[in-house]
């Protein structure tokens, strides 16, 4: 068996359906200027169609054209949306796949790294465990407010942008990137599950929300044991793990700004090892993206132009007949 | 009535009045000293068990990304840690038995160049479509053969000298017992037709043989092969 794979190696079960990942490493590279935005999804169309035809997002893609991702990501998880069970299902089924990746991020971790201290094969050893119980209670999460596995594409965008050939380097982008990511957001399913009354989802969603802690501190003290020492190793490690969390950031969706979907947990994070320091900096990089309302711009822009393309094909159609 | 002494003085009727422990014939200890190994050996025992132990979690973990049953890659998580576990315990009893200071990767080794290759040999599968190839090696083939290997060697090491092992072994071998069942049932699953069914018992005897002439995880085992 080789050492390191290739994120189109992950191995699926016929349920599943992959999409292509441009779309979310763009949006973190997006400006505030709702034409960059409406250009660069209307170039990418034909990739988010493809994603999801059959899938349970194809309704939200005809009612929204390709903007439907940013509908999706743009808006807080809140009981008392109209549209609340189908962004659950959507968010549940995003955070059941990033376990999966989680998952097989750690556990490549033992196969890849043969020559990591023993301590660090222990860590990574728990966390397949960890993500591997994570992965069965967001089923069962899933299937709780109506939802299965395969509902919805894949993007394998986490594993991708996380899984780093270097040691320091993944832990960095798996433990603290990756991991970091999940805290905020079990935090703010933690918030809905109090807000709607959902006792499953609240208590389930605050173990899973411990655990994770746990794996960024892993992050945190392997990344300071892996480069000590070795200053420029440490700078080129930081700035791997700035580049994932600006790819996690969504845009400025996962940010400390007023009008993000998710907010960053501060607390959990200083809780798991990062410091005051790199939460602002997180903050910073998060901040970067389009505003909530240059979204929404784009977001009607976009809407507008798919019913339009919609129609003008459903006339074509009838004139030919 | 004369008092009891509670103490012994010096003197040959200064004795307490306490009845021997021998006297009890409830529980009666029947362990006996001097087992077939001796500090060193059972030492050596431990790395090559640990190394084992040590590459089937290091193994699983590769293959959890390359398998698409998802019960599967569940399932492994959980075996993955009870082999980080069991190779950080047997690794913890190294030291006791003046073998290195710390846990680390200095306590693994081989039993012989032969089994190094099975594990080779063993772990090589990588396509998604291999799953019973991949689980048949590690629960058909060598998980049931650390087992036997562990209960044999509980059976002649010395009972009391070396209780601590056999204790540590026991607990190895019951979630390993587990694993099997695991291994076992999915296994049956997943190989429904005569042709997967015939997939699996070839790579059994493959390995099996394989396993069998190095000697097995110690090198000293012995392995029946099929």
């Amino acid at each position: 068996m080789k050492r390191f794979i290739h994120f189109d190696e992950l191995a699926r079960d016929s349920r599943f359906i992959r999409q292509n990942s441009a779309a979310n490493n763009l949006m973190a590279m997006l400006p505030d200027d709702v034409n960059t935005v409406v250009d660069v999804f209307e170039k990418f169309d034909p990739l988010i169609e493809a994603a999801t035809r059959g899938t349970a997002a194809e309704p939200l893609y005809d009612e929204y054209g390709p903007a439907y991702q940013l509908v999706v990501l743009n808006e807080p998880i809140r009981a008392d949306d109209p549209k609340l069970m189908e962004r659950l299902r959507l968010r549940l089924h995003g955070i059941l796949v990033g376990e999966l990746q989680a998952l097989e991020g750690a556990a490549r971790s033992l196969w890849d790294f043969p020559e990591a201290p023993w301590e660090f094969k222990m860590n990574m050893a728990r966390q397949a465990w960890d993500e591997a119980r994570h992965v069965q209670i967001q089923e069962k999460l899933l299937s709780h407010v109506g939802g299965e596995i395969g509902q919805y594409p894949e993007s394998t965008f986490l594993f991708e942008a996380a899984c780093s050939e270097d040691p320091a380097m993944r832990v960095a982008g798996v433990n603290r990137g990756l991991e970091g990511l999940a805290c905020d957001v079990f935090r703010d399913m933690i918030r809905y599950g109090e807000a709607a009354g959902d006792d499953i989802m609240k208590q389930a969603m605050d173990f899973v929300l411990a655990d994770e802690i746990t794996h960024v501190r892993f992050g945190s003290e392997w990344v300071k044991e892996f480069t000590k020492n070795d200053p420029e190793y440490l700078k080129r490690t930081q700035d791997f793990r700035r580049e994932v969390d600006r790819r996690f950031s969504f845009g400025g969706a996962r940010s400390s700004r007023s009008d993000a979907a998710i907010r960053i947990a501060e607390q959990d994070r200083l809780d798991a090892g990062f410091t005051q320091a790199e939460i602002d900096e997180i903050a910073t990089l998060s901040a970067g993206g389009p505003s909530k309302d240059t979204l929404n711009k784009a977001v009607a822009i976009l809407r507008e132009r798919h019913a339009a393309r919609k129609a003008q094909a459903t006339s074509s159609q009838n004139a030919a007949e | 009535m004369a008092e009891i002494r509670l103490y012994p003085g010096s003197g040959q009727d200064e004795r307490t009045g306490f009845a021997p422990y021998s006297a009890f014939d409830i529980p009666a200890d029947l362990r006996q000293l001097h087992g077939r190994y001796d500090v060193e050996a059972v030492a050596l025992r431990v790395r090559n068990w640990r190394y084992a132990e040590e590459w089937i979690m290091m193994t699983l973990g590769g293959w959890v990304a390359t398998v698409p049953e998802l019960p599967v890659k569940t399932g492994l998580g959980k075996i993955i840690w009870d082999g980080a576990v069991a190779a950080d315990s047997l690794g913890k009893r190294l030291p006791e038995l003046r073998c290195g200071t710390r846990v680390g990767q200095q306590g693994s080794l081989a039993g012989n160049q032969g089994f190094a290759n099975f594990i080779q040999e063993l772990s090589a599968p990588e396509r998604p479509d291999l799953t019973i190839e991949k689980l048949a090696g590690v629960f058909d083939v060598l998980k049931p053969h650390l087992v036997k290997a562990y209960q044999k060697f509980n059976s002649e090491t010395d009972q009391i000298c070396d209780a601590p092992t056999i204790e540590l072994l026991e607990d190895i071998i019951r979630k390993t017992g587990k694993h099997i069942a695991w291994g076992n049932a999915i296994l049956n699953e997943l190989c429904k037709t005569d042709a997967d069914k015939q997939r699996r018992a070839a790579r059994i005897a493959q390995l099996t043989a394989q396993l069998a002439a190095c000697g097995g995880v110690t090198g000293e085992e012995a392995v029946v092969s099929h």
